[in-house]
C-alpha cells in the first residue's frame, strides 16, 4: 500500500482508482468482453424486430440505453466482491485513508472500465440504427451523464449484497429496478431530439440525478460495506 | 413509565398479542362500512358507470403501499442510527403486506384501466413508477433473507429501503410532473370533485386498509420475534 | 356497458390476496411455536 498523501480524501480517490485502472489493464480482456457483449446485443435487435429503417431508428436509444444498463450491471460483480472474498476491502478499511475517498476511486474506476468504453462506441451503434447527427450526440452526451449515475447505484447495490447467498440475482432484483428512471430519462433526451423537442430538460434531470447520486451513494455505499465487514 | 419499556422484544411481544386482534376487528368493521356505503349509497359515476367502484380498493391500496414503504424506512432509519433490533424487525414485517398492497394497487388499476383507457397496462409514469416500488418491497425483502445472520440482513435491507425512498416522490408528483394518462387526485383540501359518499366509502376503506396493516404487521412481528430470541429463556416458558 | 367483470375481478383478487396474507401469517407463527416445541423436547430429553 503506498503511502502517497494518507489521509486525504483526494489521496485515498487516487490511489483506489489507480489501483483498480491498473487491475483492469492487466486484464483487458474483461473490459472487451463487456464492449462485445455491448455491440452483440445491440445488433441481436434489428435481427429480432425486423430491419426497417423507420423502427429502427424510434428503437435505436432505447435499444443502446438497455444495452448500456446491462453491460453496467454485469460488470457490477467485479467490483468489491473479489477484494471482499480475498480480505483486500478489509485491509482498506483498517488502512489510514478515509473510507468515502477509496470507496468513491473504486466507482470512478469501475465508471472508466465500463461506462467511457460504452459512450465512446455508442455513437457507431447509433450509426448502425440509423440515427442522425443531432440525436446521436445527445444520445453520447445522456450516456455520458447517466453512466456515472448507473455507476454509483450499481456501486451502493453491490456493496449491500457482499457475502448474500445467491447474489448475482439478488444483485439484479435491487439494481435493476433502480436503474429504471436514469433509462427513462436517458432514453428521453434522445427520443425528445429526434421528435424535434429539446433534450435539455432529461439532460438537466440526469444531471441533477448525478449531482444528488455522487453525493449520497459513496456514502451509502461505505455504510453497506462497514455492514458486510463487521 | 419509560417509553423504551416497550422496546424490549419480550413486553412487544405481549403489547401485539393483544393490540393485533383489536386492529383486526376495527379492520373489519371500517371495511364492511366503507363497503356498505361505497357498493350500496354510493351514486352511479355519471362519466364512468358502475367501473368506477373500482375505487374504493384502488385508491387506499395505492396510498398504503406508499405510506408502509415510507414507515418501514423510517423503522429501518431507527434501526441503523441506534442499532435497535425491534425497530428493524418492525421494518421486516411490514414490508409483505406494503408489497401485498402495491399488488393490489396495480392489479385494480389494471381491471380499471381496461374499460376506462382501453389496455390493461400502460407504460405512463405512475404506473411504472409504481411497479418499481413492488421490485424495491420484493428487493428488501429478499436482501433480508440472504444472509445467515439475521442482523445482517436486517440492516442490508434497512439501507436498501432508505436508498428506495427516492421512488416515493416520483410516484407521488409523477401526475403533476408529466402530463400522463393517470388522472389527478380527486381528492384535496378545497373541496373535492366527488360526490360526499363516495369519499366517505374511500376514507372508510383507507383506515380499514391502515387497521389492517397495522394488525398483520404486529402479528408478524410476534412470529419474527419468536424465531429470533427462541433459545431465549422467556420463549421457552411461554 | 356491463362492467360486472372488472368489479369483480377487482374485488376478488383483492379479497384472495387478503385471504392469503392471513393464511400465510397463521402458518408462519404454527411454524415457528412447533419449532420452540420440538427444541424445548430436545432438551428434555437430554
Amino acid at each position: 500500500m503506498s503511502a502517497v498523501a494518507a489521509g486525504s480524501f483526494s489521496g485515498a480517490f487516487r490511489w483506489a482508482f489507480a489501483r483498480d485502472l491498473r487491475l483492469s489493464w492487466r486484464h483487458p480482456g474483461e473490459t472487451m468482453l463487456m464492449v462485445a457483449f455491448f455491440v452483440l446485443v445491440a445488433s441481436l435487435f434489428p435481427l429480432g424486430v425486423g430491419a426497417e429503417p423507420q423502427l429502427l431508428q424510434r428503437i435505436g436509444p432505447g435499444v443502446i440505453w438497455v444495452c448500456a444498463l446491462l453491460a453496467a450491471f454485469l460488470s457490477l460483480p467485479a467490483l468489491f466482491a473479489g477484494d471482499y472474498a480475498d480480505g483486500t476491502l478489509e485491509q482498506m478499511l483498517l488502512s489510514p485513508h478515509p473510507m468515502s475517498g477509496w470507496v468513491s476511486g473504486k466507482i470512478a474506476a469501475h465508471w472508466m472500465a465500463s461506462g467511457i468504453p460504452l459512450t465512446l462506441l455508442s455513437p457507431f451503434l447509433a450509426l448502425q440504427y440509423g440515427l442522425d447527427a443531432g440525436t446521436l450526440t445527445i444520445l453520447a452526451c445522456a450516456l455520458a451523464l447517466g453512466t456515472p449515475l448507473l455507476s454509483l447505484l450499481g456501486a451502493a447495490c453491490a456493496a449491500l449484497t457482499l457475502g448474500a447467498r445467491g447474489a448475482g440475482m439478488l444483485l439484479a432484483l435491487l439494481a435493476l429496478p433502480l436503474f429504471v428512471p436514469v433509462l427513462i430519462f436517458g432514453a428521453g433526451a434522445a427520443e425528445a431530439q429526434s421528435s424535434g423537442l429539446s433534450p435539455s430538460p432529461h439532460l438537466s434531470l440526469l444531471g441533477a440525478g448525478l449531482i444528488v447520486g455522487a453525493m449520497a451513494l459513496p456514502a451509502a455505499a461505505c455504510v453497506a460495506i462497514r455492514i458486510a465487514l463487521d | 413509565m419509560n417509553f423504551f419499556y416497550f422496546a424490549s422484544p419480550s413486553t412487544f411481544y405481549r403489547l401485539a398479542g393483544i393490540l393485533a386482534p383489536w386492529c383486526f376487528a376495527v379492520a373489519a368493521i371500517l371495511g364492511a362500512a366503507g363497503l356498505y356505503v361505497g357498493l350500496v349509497q354510493a351514486p352511479t359515476d355519471a362519466q364512468q358507470g358502475e367501473v368506477y367502484r373500482v375505487i374504493f380498493i384502488h385508491v387506499p391500496a395505492a396510498w398504503m403501499s406508499m405510506f408502509l414503504y415510507f414507515v418501514m424506512a423510517c423503522y429501518g432509519a431507527m434501526s441503523l442510527t441506534f442499532n435497535t433490533r425491534l425497530a428493524a424487525m418492525m421494518a421486516r414485517a411490514l414490508a409483505p403486506t406494503g408489497a401485498m398492497f402495491t399488488f393490489v394497487a396495480l392489479w385494480t388499476g389494471a381491471f380499471w384501466g381496461r374499460p376506462t383507457w382501453g389496455a390493461y397496462w400502460v407504460w405512463d409514469a405512475r404506473l411504472t413508477s409504481e411497479l418499481v416500488l413492488l421490485f424495491l418491497y420484493f428487493g428488501f425483502i429478499a436482501l433480508g433473507n440472504a444472509f445467515e445472520d439475521p442482523r445482517r440482513g436486517d440492516r442490508a435491507a434497512a439501507l436498501l429501503a432508505l436508498i428506495g425512498v427516492v421512488n416515493l416522490p416520483i410516484i407521488y408528483f409523477s401526475v403533476l410532473w408529466w402530463n400522463t394518462l393517470h388522472q389527478g387526485s380527486s381528492v384535496s383540501f378545497k373541496g373535492t370533485s366527488m360526490h360526499v359518499s363516495m369519499l366517505t366509502g374511500m376514507l372508510l376503506m383507507a383506515f380499514a386498509f391502515w387497521s389492517y396493516s397495522i394488525g398483520t404487521a404486529l402479528a408478524r412481528v410476534r412470529t419474527i420475534i419468536l424465531e429470533r430470541e427462541r433459545r431465549t429463556r422467556w420463549v421457552r416458558a411461554l | 356497458m356491463n362492467h360486472d367483470f372488472y368489479i369483480w375481478m377487482s374485488y376478488g383478487m383483492t379479497a384472495l390476496v387478503i385471504a392469503a396474507e392471513i393464511a400465510w401469517l397463521r402458518l408462519h407463527r404454527a411454524q415457528a411455536l412447533r419449532r420452540i416445541e420440538e427444541e424445548r423436547d430436545l432438551e428434555a430429553q437430554d
